[in-house]
């Protein structure tokens, strides 16, 4: 008795395949064929709106190209040939994502020839940047202007005022100069 | 190294601005078509009227396919251009034939009640000899010459300026 319904669940899960069998002997079945017919359809532009595929796009011209992409997918068709198909009738507009061939290369060249010389020249500047800082004071100080005795720099002025890189604290001899001044006027 | 590079900086977003320049300065509504200088699609339609038609038993040196719709306003614009190719040419020379566009045969016939004209209009069940002949919307009008390969496309409503000289200039080719 278990055997029999055993053997009645078996037949049961095989039946809708059997019906199947069918789509099958053509190649696909149909929900292989709807599945494949969304993806071309996804990569391809809809004629009457700006830049939506075939799939999204509700427009009756792009519900009749789905139907189209299906029955030429149904009838044997590999989705490349659908897709030439479509090309031969609208152009390459018709492809969301220009094929990279010809001058169609440069979409996909340039933001990564962009991206590199970025890269280069940001790798050269900060280095340039690194290297014009770590000789130390000379370079910092070039622009300093050792400002007269009135008004005396005051605590906040000092701390905004650039100083050695190295971090070693001391001063610079120009820094020491400028002290000495000081302290010669208040003498 | 580092002289060259000064200078080749500000010269950098030259050719991108240029691609930028040439991309805006295009006309987005003119679009491209793969079709014309190519065949033109077979196709087997039944006209309004029931009868079969293929574009090979057309006997007619030129065929003027205008793809067009009863609820499509351009329409009704070119229409009397239409109306006059099929008074000033000869059957033998141009045929003027309609295909329907997402379309009712009864607002096809009404519009053709309305507005006049006496040649036939085939229907187009799925779109799908418009999608044959990469039509985008209508109208959108395709002449084809004597052996049968589209020579022109001409998106949006004619006149019949531009028809005249299109058809005439096919006509000529093929000697009077």
């Amino acid at each position: 008795m278990r055997r029999l319904a055993l053997l009645v669940f078996l037949l049961l899960m095989l039946a809708p395949e059997s019906a199947l069998a069918w789509k099958q002997e053509e190649g696909m079945s149909a929900a292989e064929v709807d599945q494949l017919s969304a993806e071309v359809a996804a990569q391809l532009r809809c004629p009457v709106c700006r830049n939506q595929s075939v799939l999204e796009s509700s427009s009756g011209l792009a519900r009749e190209m789905q139907s189209v992409i299906r029955d030429r997918l149904a009838s044997g068709e590999t989705p490349e040939e659908v897709r030439a198909y479509f090309v031969s009738r609208y152009g390459n507009w018709i492809l969301l994502k220009p094929e990279p061939k010809g001058i169609n290369l440069l979409v996909y060249l340039l933001p990564v020839a962009a991206l590199l010389f970025g890269g280069v020249l940001l790798y050269y500047r900060i280095r340039r940047w690194t290297g014009a800082t770590a000789p130390g004071p000379q370079a910092s100080l070039a622009g300093l202007e050792v400002p007269d005795a009135d008004p005396a720099p005051t605590q906040e002025g000092r701390a905004a005022e650039p100083t050695s890189p190295d971090g070693d604290g001391g001063l610079s001899e120009e820094e020491e100069e400028w002290i000495r001044q000081q302290i010669g006027s208040l003498g | 190294m580092k002289r060259f590079g000064r200078w080749l900086i500000p010269l950098l977003p030259i050719p991108a601005l240029a691609l930028l320049a040439f991309g805006l300065t295009r006309d987005v509504q003119v679009l491209p078509s793969a079709i014309v200088g190519e065949a033109a699609p077979e196709f087997h339609l039944e006209t309004m009227a029931g009868d079969s038609l293929t574009l090979a038993g057309l006997d007619a040196r030129v065929v003027v396919l205008n793809f067009w719709a009863s609820w499509c306003i351009p329409c009704r614009q070119e229409h009397p251009a239409l109306v006059r190719a099929t008074e000033v040419y000869d059957d033998s020379n141009v045929r003027v034939l309609g295909v329907l566009y997402q379309d009712t045969p009864e607002g096809a016939e009404r519009f053709m009640r309305r507005f006049g004209g006496e040649w036939e209009t085939v229907l187009d069940p799925g779109t799908r000899t418009a999608i044959d002949f990469g039509v985008y919307g209508v109208p959108e009008t395709f002449f084809i010459d004597a052996d049968r390969r589209i020579a022109y496309k001409h998106i949006g409503p004619l006149s019949w300026e531009i028809l005249q000289t299109k058809v005439d200039s096919l006509l000529a080719v093929g000697g009077a």
